[in-house]
């Protein structure tokens, strides 16, 4: 079961995220059990796929905003790199900021069991 | 125990949350379900669709700006178009600072940045943005009148304020306008036509604000207020009010009057230039060839002159400057010559500064302001006293008509303060006639029909004066006990050679003998005059041609000439 040690472990800083979630533990650990499901991240993997900027941007922006509001550290600092990336629709190779990304995803599904 | 309702406990309010991201959603959700209900929206056209269906009970949106099918920004634009939803308060959820500044001008009221701001700076902003929303709405409903959708009053005053000081140099009107006697408009025609009409003016004040920008109000009862840049064509104003009544029921009957101040100078107070809007507006009363006045400096002297009549009242009833004069009132028999048979008593004021003024100088203005009343009882006993001198000196009196004002009618002292003065006085009913006003009829006719019939209880004798002026109908004649009807002065006026003039009076004496009325011709200045009354059966006139008005002294000379030779000597 996912604990908000395990979190930190990852490298996560959850008092922000546990803060904007009246500090109810649960609840805070139930959303971030989502997040890897979250099809935002398919969204920016096909988008970049298909050199589609305006769609990998619009799917890092909404992503970040969820990372944010968890404050998952981690996967929040390489998407909001990309998408600040993306909002100038820079030409260039995304491949490495997106596999941290994806890395990083597993990591939290492996805790999230 | 609380006697004020406490907005923020008792009522629990809802939210519409749209983001497309469910994480987001239940945050949001987690942190406001303990104070408010929750609506969840995931996309643009979801957003839209839950606002509609919950528009009457919505008290906040937050929204997402970037949604699949359809934006945030498409949401708040569609909200701006429908008047139904643009009143809900709407938070935008956002991190950029551009974003923020496009949805402030797109109507958003405030926004948070997502995954930045606290659990207690939501829900405390959210609170406000309710409470804000709120007390606009409230202040909105109070500031329009009900009926019409225009601004109320005292709204309008404010708003003109602000209007006038973000551009001072900018000319600008003021625009009364009502509708002449309109309480006679509602009473003929029911309220509900009157509600109507009032609508209409309503609509043509819009129409005036098209064209010259500005702010309208309903004031009070019928009277509309417009305040706008300066209008030099007031032609166009009035095919506006033309064009605003054409097709409307009983359009012909109802007379809208303007009263326009232009050009208003920005050192008068506002509710200054609206009250010579007014008075203006008021100046065409009666008036069927003008339907537009302005306020200009003739008025303005008018009005210090009513004002300075008003002031000097007092001083006029304490230093004794009002005076009675008589308008001899003769018997016009078709056999023989004519044969002073009464006396009109009529009011003079003696002003130490002004001159002798007649009645058409104050009467009005004392009719507005309601000192007429005073007057009338000064003008009463005054005649009183005259008949009384009289009675001791000759053992008779002439009757003599005095004036009842409209107002006096409403007085429930009338019948005992009129049968005072004649005990007092020693005299007798009869000889003391009571003229009514053929206007005064048209208020209430059967409060006025039961009023007469009192007076006429108690001896006294009932004229109507200015009869044929336009305000009776025939159906209220019937009602009413009358026993003199005294043709208005435009019958003497219009009689020319034409049988037409005397058609129309010849149909007043049918109406008399049909009422068992008698009849006097007023202002009668000719022979010519004299006959034509003489020929179709008038009974009395008086006029010029018999007598000027006449002091108490003089009327009495004349008295004398006239009694029986076994009277005392003069």
């Amino acid at each position: 079961m996912l604990t908000i040690d395990q979190l930190r472990e990852m490298g996560v800083q959850p008092e922000d995220g546990l803060k904007r979630c009246m500090d109810d533990e649960n609840f805070y650990l139930t959303l971030v059990k989502m997040v890897p499901g979250d099809a935002g991240f398919q969204n920016l993997e096909m988008a970049l796929g298909e050199q589609n900027l305006d769609a990998a941007f619009e799917a890092a922006h909404a992503l970040k905003g969820v990372l944010g509001n968890l404050s998952l550290t981690p996967l929040y600092e390489p998407v909001q790199e990309i998408t600040e990336l993306l909002r100038n629709r820079t030409e260039m190779d995304y491949t490495p900021l997106l596999e941290t990304i994806l890395e990083q995803r597993k990591i939290l599904e492996g805790l999230c069991g | 125990m609380r006697t004020r309702f406490n907005r923020t406990l008792d009522i629990r309010r809802t939210i519409l949350i749209a983001d497309d991201e469910m994480i987001n959603r239940q945050i949001l959700i987690h942190k406001l379900g303990r104070f408010y209900d929750t609506i969840e929206a995931a996309t643009g056209r979801e957003t839209l669709e839950k606002i509609r269906e919950h528009r009457a009970d919505l008290s906040l949106i937050m929204l997402d700006l970037n949604m699949p099918d359809g934006t945030g920004y498409d949401v708040l634009r569609e909200m701006q178009e429908d008047e139904e939803i643009k009143r809900i308060p709407v938070i935008v959820l956002t991190s950029e600072a551009q974003a923020e500044i496009e949805s402030l001008q797109l109507g958003a009221v405030d926004f948070l940045e997502k995954g930045k701001d606290m659990p207690e700076v939501v829900v405390a902003r959210v609170k406000r943005s309710i409470e804000l929303a709120e007390d606009t709405m409230i202040i909105r409903s109070t500031e329009d009148d009900e009926l019409t959708g225009l601004y109320n009053r005292k709204y309008f005053f404010e708003y003109a304020k602000l209007l006038r000081r973000s551009d001072p140099e900018q000319e600008m009107d003021a625009i009364a306008m009502n509708v002449e006697r309109f309480h006679i408009v509602n009473e003929i025609y029911g309220r509900q036509f009157g509600d109507t009409v009032l609508i209409k003016l309503a609509d043509i004040a819009r129409k005036i604000l098209n064209i010259s920008g500005g702010l309208a109000a309903r004031s009070e009862a019928d009277t509309f207020f417009i305040y706008c840049r300066h209008l030099e064509d007031h032609e166009l104003l009035q095919e506006i009010i033309r064009e605003g009544l054409q097709g409307m029921e009983h359009a012909a009957k109802v007379r809208v009057r303007v009263g326009v101040y232009p050009k208003a100078p920005p050192e008068i107070s506002l509710e200054d230039q609206f009250d010579r809007a007014l008075s203006a507006c008021h100046s065409i009363r009666n008036d069927l060839t003008r339907q537009i006045a302005c306020y200009d400096e003739a008025l303005h002297e008018e009005q210090m002159f009513e004002e300075r009549l008003v002031g000097d009242f007092e001083q006029a009833v304490s230093e004794d400057q009002i005076s009675v004069y008589f308008q001899p009132q003769f018997l016009i028999p078709q056999e023989s010559q004519p044969i002073l048979a009464s006396a009109e008593a009529l009011v003079r004021w003696d002003h130490p500064e002004l001159g002798q003024l007649r009645p058409n100088r104050f009467v009005p203005t004392f009719e507005r302001n309601g000192l007429i009343s005073r007057l009338d009882h000064q003008v009463w006993r005054k005649a009183a006293q005259h008949m009384r001198a009289w009675k001791e000196r000759y053992g008779m009196t002439y009757p003599i008509s005095i004036n009842i004002s409209r107002i006096d009618l409403f007085d429930d002292e009338l019948e005992d303060t009129l049968s005072g003065l004649i005990e007092e006085f020693g005299l007798d009913p009869s000889e003391y006639r009571l003229e009514i006003t053929e206007s005064a009829y048209a208020e209430d006719s059967r409060q006025l029909a039961e009023k007469i019939q009192r007076l006429k209880d108690r001896g006294f004798t009932i004229e109507m004066d200015d009869f044929g002026s336009g305000y009776s109908s025939l159906n209220a004649l019937t009602e009413l006990p009358l026993d003199v009807l005294k043709m208005d002065i435009k019958f003497a006026r219009q009689l020319t050679g034409d049988q037409n003039s005397h058609k129309m009076i010849s149909i007043i004496m049918e109406i008399a003998e049909w009422l068992s009325a008698s009849t006097i011709a007023e202002g009668i200045e000719t022979e010519e005059q004299l006959n034509v009354f003489r020929s179709l059966g008038c009974d009395l006139a008086q006029g010029y041609y018999f007598s000027k008005p006449l002091t108490a002294e003089e009327f009495e000379a004349l008295f004398c000439r006239y009694l029986p030779k076994e009277g005392k000597a003069c």
